[in-house]
């Protein structure tokens, strides 16, 4: 559906070079773009590329640093109000609904119609069914949203912004949790919207998504539009040459030469929310990598298997000097010499309050203490020796974990880890919002702990340092492995292609 | 790619730091520092303006009434440190200790009652700990109900009366007795906050109670058995009521279900007043010992003035509001 709409007429939205910087990094760099009424405009872009921010500046949720958002030739000033007044509705990547009310209250939320402070009840009801009505889903006004599947929650929420009567509607991934056929129908229905003058601004990854519903398509790749075309104009090979848009160069030079041994862990079946049904090994000296979207389901699935969080389904087995082991809670999987740098290390990785040592001390404390007593010198010293083995600056562990800069916070959660010498590591996205300086230490010391036989699993967003890195490639898409590249055959365009669901290009 | 260098990054990890002091607020200096300084003045103050504070018997008789409090505060800071808020039913185990202390010694003898008091801090520790630290259930709630069952449970076994201990007993000569011009309440609080502040500062236990309150996900993802810290920290909550009961029952020698109304709050006071953080994370035993003398000072100056039950009532509850402010703005001072 390539066609441009017989409504292509005014434009609705347009932005003016829009500049967006959040402290020293421009999240998104002068993109302009204009959408019709009755137009499909599809942002792409890979994990980080600007997307989401582009879309908080044109629905006004967060103020520009540059450029301008006009809607029907006037400027837009940002605040939600203005927004709304405006007659911009944006559908958000998380699901932002009270899980405790009923579909009709969210629906209505911040906008019920009201009678001296009294909700209307009946003209609520009409409204939302109205807005249910147009996007072509039944679902009882009266159920708690908590009891309704995902994708039902995905349909409220864009019934949520249609009822707003927008002249603009934001999608951002709203297919992100669907299954194909859910997926389909949500498709149909936003060319349905804009057959009837709405228009639309889509983000997705998914490349078939965008050549199916689009009629014009903006790259964007490191902040900056590489492309801004008519979906006609161009083919899914180009737009995944733009998206990726880096040259095949892989750094040879700098790979090691992986060794691999005995089968450290073997994981069959893994089930778990977002997680639908897994095999995976991992060996001795192996790194594995884990590539994919955002919201494709890694991080559900590494912490399922290292029982970070609870599995649904499968069996987890480790093995280490030919012993067997089966995992099953997180302090099991940690007694049997598994590590875990979390994606989110401020949340989950680090006690930021606590100093450096503390930090390093939680996971080896059982070493560094006699009848559960600490012996503080060798704490200190056991803590020094490994903030210095991770090339912690500055290496002072009596500072606070939270002062540090983010890659070396990162560092701290490595460092807790090391003290251990695990046998298998999980690292879910280790160098993410790191400086330069800090991701090449962190992948010294990746390549090291594999050299010395740790089975290794990580998770990247960063397609150059996953194939860097990893000896294999697992790709990820809606919670399953779809496909498996040997470190040789690995590119940024292959694992792209099955990321976003295109069809393998000429492997 | 040129590295950054020690002493850049040195400066930027203090000017975060000083920014952070200098651009918010001095709050967060004073929830850290304010209660050395608070009662030092409140001391001055008391003993220059305030006739009949500043003798031995005085000073001495504050100390006395203050353990069986002081006590229990410093258990109950573990909950805090914890970041559950607070263990309400102290109130309950404090009362049921004594109980069991007086109706058991005079019928079986005291290392029989004291073991069954242990028995009874065992039991509370298990239901608030388990309720509370596996099935993540809400303190405030949980330890508010476990007062009505243990307040409850005494009064049907007691029937509501008093017991008294033997005016010549063991018991009765230890609430009695002194070294030198020291009461031995005083010494048991001396010693428990001692042995508290060295098992939340230097063992492996006190160490993952202050990991978990600071961040619990982060604590439970480095292998810790979390719902095992938290039974813990009840548990060291249980052991200080219990004592605290000990001591209450020694120095009145009378026992009786409500004799311990009002301990949930005046722990908590002295807790918060101290500089340990609700929220989890930051404290000290120490800090709660000088909460307590604050406390309990403040309390003496306004009985030496003759000021009213109901103004003392008054005062305690602004300056937990304060305190707990001051808390809070500073919490929020301190984040970027």
């Amino acid at each position: 559906m390539t066609t441009s709409s017989p409504f292509a007429a005014n434009v609705v939205i347009e932005a003016r070079n829009i500049v967006k910087r959040f402290g020293g990094a421009t999240a998104v760099d002068d993109v302009s773009l204009e959408v019709r009424a009755g137009e499909i405009h599809a942002v792409v872009g890979e994990n980080g590329a600007g997307k989401s921010t582009l879309m908080r500046v044109l629905a006004g949720v967060i103020a520009q640093d540059g450029g301008q958002v006009l809607v029907d030739g006037v400027r837009l000033e940002t605040g939600a109000k203005n927004s709304i007044a405006a007659g911009i509705s944006l559908v958000h990547q998380e699901l932002s609904l009270v899980p405790e009310m009923t579909v009709a209250e969210n629906i209505m939320l911040g906008y019920a119609p009201t009678r001296l402070g009294f909700t209307k009840s009946g003209e609520l009801n009409a409204i939302a069914k109205k807005a249910l009505d147009e996007i072509g889903v039944s679902v009882d006004l009266n159920e708690r949203i908590s009891r309704l599947s995902v994708a039902l929650r995905q349909f409220v929420e864009i019934a949520r912004a249609v009822a707003r009567n927008p002249k603009v509607l934001i999608l951002d991934e709203p297919t992100a949790t669907l299954t194909p056929t859910e997926t389909d129908y949500l498709l149909n229905m936003l060319q349905r919207l804009a057959a009837n003058g709405m228009a639309i601004i889509y983000i997705s990854h998914r490349i078939p998504e965008v050549f199916r519903i689009g009629n014009k398509v903006t790259i964007l790749r490191d902040g900056k539009q590489v492309l801004n075309s008519n979906i006609a104009d161009t083919t899914p090979d180009n737009v995944i040459d733009q998206m990726v848009g880096r040259e095949l160069k892989l750094d040879f030079q700098s790979r090691r030469v992986a060794n691999p041994g005995e089968v450290a862990l073997r994981a069959v079946g893994i089930r778990a929310p977002g997680v639908n049904g897994v095999d995976l090994e991992v060996r001795e000296g192996e790194i594995v990598g884990l590539g994919g979207l955002v919201g494709a389901g890694r991080t559900e699935l590494v912490r399922a298997i290292i029982g970070a969080d609870n599995r649904t389904a499968g069996r987890v087995t480790i093995t280490r000097k030919g012993k067997s082991a089966t995992i099953t809670t997180f302090q099991s999987a940690v007694r049997n010499g598994v590590a875990f740098v979390p994606e989110e290390r401020r949340v989950d990785g680090l006690a930021l309050a606590m100093t450096v040592a503390e930090n390093i001390t939680l996971t080896n404390r059982h070493e560094l203490s006699r009848f559960g007593v600490q012996i503080r010198s060798r704490v200190s010293a056991f803590a020094q020796q490994l903030a210095d083995k991770v090339g912690l600056r500055p290496p002072q562990i009596t500072l606070e974990a939270g002062m540090f800069s983010g890659g070396n916070q990162q560092k701290i959660v490595i460092a807790k880890w090391l003290g251990r010498r695990p046998d298998f590591i999980v690292l879910d996205e280790p160098t993410r919002g790191v400086d330069v300086g800090a991701k090449a230490e962190i992948h010294r010391i990746v390549r090291e702990l594999a050299d010395e036989g740790t089975a290794v699993l990580m998770v990247s967003s960063d397609l150059p340092e996953l194939l860097e890195l990893s000896d294999v490639i697992h790709v990820v898409r809606d919670g399953m492995i779809v496909g498996t590249l040997p470190a040789g055959e690995a590119n940024e365009k292959n694992v792209m292609s099955l990321a976003a669901g295109e069809k393998m290009v000429d492997a | 790619m040129a590295k950054e260098t020690f002493t850049e990054v040195i400066t930027v990890a203090n000017s975060g730091e000083a920014d952070v002091k200098k651009s918010r607020s001095a709050l967060p200096w004073i929830a850290d520092n304010g209660i050395f300084i608070f009662t030092a003045l409140l001391l001055l103050f008391a003993a220059l303006f305030v006739d009949g504070f500043a003798s031995l018997v005085n000073i001495t008789d504050v100390f006395h009434r203050a353990a069986p409090i002081g006590i229990v505060a410093a258990g109950m800071t573990f909950v805090v440190i914890s970041g559950n808020y607070l263990d309400l039913s102290v109130v309950a185990q404090v009362a049921t200790s004594a109980v069991i202390m007086l109706a058991v010694s005079n019928l079986y003898g005291v290392p029989i009652a004291m073991l069954a008091a242990l028995g009874a801090a065992v039991l509370y520790a298990l239901i608030n700990g388990i309720a509370v630290g596996y099935f993540k259930a809400n303190a405030v709630i949980v330890t508010l109900s476990t007062t009505y069952i243990g307040v409850g449970v005494l009064r049907f076994f007691s029937g509501g009366s008093i017991f008294f201990g033997p005016e010549d007993g063991p018991i009765r000569a230890f609430g009695t007795s002194k070294l030198g011009p020291i009461p031995y309440s005083a010494i048991v609080l001396i010693i428990v906050t001692l042995v508290l502040a060295f098992v939340l500062n230097r063992t492996n236990f006190g160490f993952v109670v202050r990991s978990f309150g600071s961040n619990e996900s982060a604590t439970r993802l480095g292998g810790v058995n979390t719902g095992l810290v938290i039974i813990g920290a009840f548990f060291v909550t249980a052991l200080a009521a219990m004592v605290a009961g000990w001591v209450l029952a020694a120095f009145s020698n009378t026992a009786v279900s409500s004799m311990s109304t009002g301990y949930d709050f005046q722990a908590l006071a002295a807790i918060i007043v101290g500089g340990t953080s609700v929220f989890g994370g930051k404290g000290s035993v120490l800090r709660t010992l000088l909460g307590v003398i604050f406390v309990s000072v403040l309390t003496n100056v306004l009985v030496l003035s003759n000021i009213s039950f109901g103004y003392q009532q008054l005062a305690l509850g602004v300056l937990i509001v304060v305190a707990v402010t001051v808390d809070a703005l500073s919490r929020k001072a301190g984040k970027r």
